[in-house]
Order: structure tokens, then C-alpha cells, then sequence
């Protein structure tokens, strides 16, 4: 579990996992909630959209490079969208393939990026970074 | 109350299609106005004769609608001829062709079936990942044995994810020892041993 | 949970696995999230459609969802869901239409010409009776312009009891006491009869979504309210209506999908509007077909 060093309460950090496969979805909801975040889950952009608006998340995780979905139009629109939901963190998931999507990844608005297969360490460091839990001290 | 009522125009038709004059049509398809050529499109779904004309069409279509009418035009014919007029699509750099091609193809299982095995072993990862997808919709005996046969030469690690996927929902038990020797060889990465664990856990706890 | 026992008979239990199965695929196909909490309650009604259409094991089944044989999908989710209509169902696109839809709508429009709004499919009438009352309750311009409501159903049984606009208490239960005696008479059975002024002001009509020629007796909407039903559709028929509707609307016009259709991949042909109170589909204005 996930232990928080300074005296505040310790916050409820919402992650909000979009990808089309679900079994890349219970990968990463294994990992985070292991860790202590608490997770929801969207199969593509539109849902994302209707999720982010309806609930607070402290960041989107979204895979670009899929077969039914397009992570960049998600993106635009949640850049589009009332100011408490558009400055939401977003992490990217890339293929290798499509590391020349990362100009794109950034002008439609991404905080980061990573490369499938994802490994936990990589995805625990840039939530921790992008949810503001850099400092704290995970278990 | 300030509602009006007017009626709707026209019979209320009950028999089959009135075929517009074939040649018309398809010489609508080249139209200089978007909504001819998508209403042109529209009105060819389904006609075996138009699958030349409509794959020319979508070559040059830049309009997305009109784009979409026209796929949906060779969905509807769905023969081998209109199957091979959508394929090349899924190079396509733009993700909405790709996205309304695949689920053309997904909707033609049996006209799909005899090009599974050549997408499945084309030289193009991406191409191949989008083949898994395809074969969601066929029969699972058929899903099952192309997919272990990717699986056996496969040695891009995404590629065997996007199968495993496939597998985790359609796969059947003789896909167990192919998931097995998988995760062996992509012990120690990140999300494959995982994804064989619960396509296996899946396969097994319904097959019994 | 109880695992799979061997039986001769079919089976009456289902593995966590199966049930995962189902819940993945269901989701995947339809968009409806099952909690863990409903675990038990899936398995039943799974259970029940296995023997329904009498399939020898929960592999076989499987294969009749997946093709949605004889619209298993249907039956299953129907199965699921107490499948009852009522009054003000998803009440936050309604509150879409006035506080955000009709603004836009009215903008550029001669007050002559009327405002065409369409439910379907509209079942036994509660939608598009619900979108007349509530104009009237909530919208300030209602009386400053034509508007044309039209019902359609391919049940023309259903059509007929809208028609005659008889309700149980149940279906009124979204609404205020004030609304139920503006528009409502008790009738002896505790039913409701609905104000024969509202059912004047509806048009119902017999109309099948994916029959483009009965579709094409269907022009210029300005919102379309089109909820529940394309999610059952296979991805040939629900491309072909998505095309129908698309035809229907009004350049700029709106259609309202139900709240788990996020599948439907009618987003290829129409502009994602998100508004505060909920995501809508337009046809876009001009044509450049713009994303």
C-alpha cells in the first residue's frame, strides 16, 4: 500500500484506464490498485469522455494505437471540455510502431507517453509523477 | 399546446427495394457534390454488379460520410470481390478507415475466412494485430487454430497480445498448450506471461 | 462459487470464468457494466437462456451469443434488465434539448418554420410524451414556435397504446405531483390517462430504422431521440440505420443515443457534442465532414 509522509489526509487519486483490450485493462488495474489508487475503466474515447465528466479522475491512462479507437480524438475533446476536466493528466500509450505519433501525442494534449507492453515499475513511476504522488513512499 | 401535426409524406412502403438504374447510379458515384455521391453509394449497397464502382470510388473519396456509405455499400455485397476491395484499407494511415473497414469485415466471417491466414503472416505488425481482431467473429474452432498458428512463429510481443486476446474470449482448450509455450518464451516481459495466464484461466474454466 | 459439475443435463451453475466471459463480452458488444456484486444474479439469468435455447453446455451458448442467433443478445440483456419504459428516462438529455440544443437550434431559424423532433423507437409513447411535457414545463420559448413531435415503432401494437395514452402508476413515477395532474387524469384502476391534447399534438407512425425506403418518408429533424435500440442491432443493420439517420437529420441536427451506447459506432458519420448534462451526436452543419 501506498504510505503518505506528510501529515495531510491522505486522498482518494482516481485513475481513470482506457483501452480496448480487456485484459491490458485488468493489467494495469491489478498494478494500480495494488498500489493503492482507485480505478475505473472506459473501451474507448467516447466512453472516456462520459466518464471524465461525470466523475473527478486524477488521471486518464489512454492507448492510441488501436484498432477501434482513436486516443487522439479522445484527447481533443477532453482538451475541449469544461476547464476542471480539461487540465486532467494523460498519460499515452504508444506502440513502437507509432513512435512518430508522439509530435501528435503532444499538440493533442498528452502529459506523457510510454511504449507497450507497459511494465509495472514504468506505469507505478509516471502515475505516482503525473497524480503529484511522486513523494510518497510506496510499500 | 404549441405542437403541430403534419403528415408524414408519402406510402408506407412494404415491398423490396426499387432498383434504381444501375448505370445512373454509379455514374452519380463520381459526382462533383458529396451528398450525390453519398446518397449514389447508399443506393448501391447490396448490388454485386457496383463492387468495381464502388471500390474505385472509395480510392479517390475524400468526404468520411461519404467514406462510410460507400464500406457499408460493400459490406452489404459481401462477397469475396467487395472483400478484397475493403483489405487494402487496413494499411490505411487514417484510423477511421481502418476502425469502419475492420467492422465491415468483422460483419463477412465466411467471406473473410479464406484471407485470415495470409493477414495473419503479413510482413506488417500492425496489419497482423488487425487480422487478430477479425477473426473475433468467426467460428471458434477456426479463430482458435489460425490464432495458435500465429502464436507458433510470432515474435512480435503486441502481436501475440492482440491474439491472446482474442483467445482469452473465443478460445477453445486446443489452444492451451500454444498459450503455454507463449508465456515461456516471453517469460520475464511485462504484460504476456500475465495476458496467457488469464486467456488460459478463461479457456479453462469453461471448458470442461 | 460452485464450479462446473459434470452433468448430463445442462448445466445450471456457472464458473466464475463463464461468467467473466459473458460480462467481457457483453460489455465489449453493448457497452452495460455488470458489478461484481451482481455476480449471482448473472449466473441465473445466464443459466435460464442456456436451457432457453436449449444448449448442451455454456461453450455451445457462447457460441449462439456471439453470433446473436435469433437475437440472443437481446434476450439476454432483456433478461437482465427490468425492461420497463417510463416517464422522463434519462431526464439529463431532456434538460440537454432546453438548456443547450434548442439555443443552438433556433439560432439561425425563421420562427415560421417548425421545430421537427422524432422518437424512435418510441414504444408505448412515454418518450415522446415526455419530450412534449417538458417542454412545456421547462422550455421559456415554447410557445414562440411550431413544434412537431413525431413517434414511430415498428410494433404498431405498441404504437396503438400510445395512441391512447393510458399509463400505470409506475411509469409516472419520475414525475412531480404538479406535472402528473397537469397532464394526467386517474382513471378507476389506478391508471393514468394522458391529456388528450398531448396525444393530439403526437404524430405516430409505423417506421423500421433499417428500411431505408421507409426511412426516406423521413426528412429535416432537428433532434432525433433514438435510445436502446442500436446497441441491439448486428454491425450491418446498425450501420445502415446510422446511414437512415443520418439522412433524417436536419444538417446540424442532434440525435440522443441511450446512456451505454458508446459501441454504436454511429460517431464515424456524426460530430461528438459534449455538453455538461450529456454527450450528443450531430450531423455536421456544412459538408466538410469535418471530425
Amino acid at each position: 500500500m501506498v504510505q503518505n509522509d506528510t501529515v495531510s489526509p491522505r486522498l482518494t487519486i482516481r485513475i481513470l484506464i482506457v483501452d480496448d483490450s480487456s485484459l491490458v485493462r485488468l493489467y494495469y488495474r491489478n498494478i494500480l490498485e495494488r498500489a493503492g489508487f482507485e480505478v475505473e475503466q472506459a473501451i474507448n474515447g467516447i466512453e472516456a469522455i462520459e466518464r471524465v465528466q461525470a466523475q473527478a479522475f486524477n488521471l486518464v491512462v489512454v492507448d492510441v494505437n488501436m484498432p477501434k479507437m482513436d486516443g487522439f480524438s479522445f484527447l481533443r475533446a477532453l482538451r475541449r471540455s469544461a476547464p476542471s476536466v480539461a487540465t486532467l493528466p494523460a498519460l499515452v500509450i504508444t506502440t513502437e510502431s507509432s513512435q512518430h505519433d508522439l509530435d501528435d501525442a503532444r499538440s493533442a494534449g498528452a502529459n506523457f507517453y510510454l511504449v507497450k507492453p507497459v511494465s509495472e515499475a514504468d506505469l507505478l513511476r509516471h502515475a505516482a509523477i503525473l497524480t503529484g504522488r511522486q513523494n510518497e513512499r510506496i510499500a | 399546446m404549441p405542437f403541430v401535426k403534419r403528415e408524414v409524406s408519402g406510402p408506407a412502403t412494404e415491398d423490396g427495394p426499387r432498383q434504381e438504374p444501375l448505370e445512373s447510379t454509379i455514374a452519380a458515384l463520381r459526382s462533383l457534390d458529396a451528398e450525390t455521391r453519398w446518397s449514389a453509394a447508399r443506393a448501391l449497397g447490396g448490388r454485386a454488379k457496383a463492387v468495381t464502382a464502388l471500390a474505385d470510388a472509395l480510392s479517390k473519396e475524400q468526404i468520411p460520410h461519404v467514406q462510410e456509405a460507400i464500406i457499408t455499400a460493400l459490406m452489404r455485397i459481401g462477397n469475396e470481390a467487395s472483400v478484397m476491395a475493403l483489405l487494402p484499407y487496413l494499411r490505411s494511415q487514417d484510423a477511421g478507415q481502418r476502425s469502419a473497414v475492420i467492422e465491415a469485415l468483422q460483419a463477412l466471417p465466411g467471406a473473410v475466412l479464406p484471407f485470415m491466414a495470409s493477414l495473419l503472416g503479413d510482413p506488417d505488425s500492425d496489419v497482423r494485430i488487425l487480422a487478430t481482431e477479425l477473426t473475433r467473429t468467426l467460428p471458434e474452432d477456426d479463430t482458435t487454430r489460425l490464432l495458435c498458428e500465429l502464436l507458433e512463429r510470432e515474435q512480435h510481443s503486441n502481436v501475440c497480445a492482440a491474439a491472446v486476446d482474442v483467445l482469452a474470449e473465443v478460445g477453445t482448450r486446443e489452444a492451451l498448450p500454444t498459450l503455454r509455450s507463449c508465456a515461456e518464451r516471453f517469460a520475464g516481459t511485462p504484460f504476456l506471461p500475465f495476458a496467457v495466464s488469464v486467456a488460459i484461466a478463461r479457456i479453462s474454466g469453461t471448458e470442461s | 462459487m460452485a464450479g462446473l459439475e459434470a452433468e448430463q443435463i445442462r448445466p445450471t451453475q456457472l464458473t466464475q470464468e463463464e461468467v467473466r466471459r459473458v460480462c467481457e463480452f457483453l460489455y465489449r458488444r453493448t457497452g452495460m457494466v455488470f458489478a461484481d456484486s451482481r455476480r449471482y444474479y448473472i449466473d441465473r439469468r445466464v443459466a435460464e437462456r442456456i436451457a432457453a435455447t436449449q444448449s448442451d453446455s455454456f461453450r455451445s451458448y457462447f457460441s449462439v451469443l456471439r453470433s446473436d442467433a435469433n437475437h440472443e443478445i437481446e434476450h439476454l440483456v432483456n433478461a437482465f434488465t427490468i425492461n420497463e419504459t417510463y416517464f422522463n428516462r434519462e431526464e439529463h438529455q431532456l434538460r440537454c434539448m432546453t438548456s443547450s440544443l434548442l439555443d443552438n437550434i433556433v439560432g439561425v431559424r425563421d420562427r415560421r418554420e417548425a421545430i421537427r423532433i422524432w422518437s424512435i423507437p418510441c414504444s408505448t409513447g412515454e418518450e415522446p410524451y415526455s419530450i412534449a411535457m417538458w417542454l412545456m414545463e421547462h422550455w421559456s420559448e415554447v410557445d414562440s414556435y411550431n413544434i412537431e413531435i413525431v413517434a414511430s415503432d415498428i410494433d404498431t401494437r405498441a404504437l396503438k397504446a400510445g395512441a391512447q395514452g393510458i399509463y400505470s402508476e409506475r411509469a409516472l413515477m419520475r414525475l412531480s405531483q404538479n406535472v402528473i395532474s397537469r397532464y394526467f387524469e386517474p382513471l378507476p384502476d389506478s391508471r393514468y390517462q394522458i391529456h388528450p391534447g398531448l396525444i393530439d399534438s403526437v404524430q405516430f407512425t409505423r417506421a423500421n430504422l433499417i428500411d431505408s425506403r421507409d426511412m426516406a418518408r423521413y426528412r429535416g429533424f432537428d433532434i432525433i431521440f433514438c435510445r436502446n435500440v442500436l446497441i441491439y442491432f448486428d454491425d450491418s443493420s446498425r450501420r445502415i440505420a446510422a446511414e437512415n439517420l443520418y439522412d433524417c437529420l436536419r444538417p446540424g441536427g442532434y440525435i440522443c443515443l441511450g446512456h451505454s451506447e458508446t459501441m454504436s459506432r454511429i460517431s464515424s458519420l456524426f460530430r461528438v457534442c459534449s455538453f455538461s448534462e450529456a454527450i450528443i451526436y450531430q450531423r455536421p452543419e456544412a459538408d466538410h465532414g469535418a471530425k
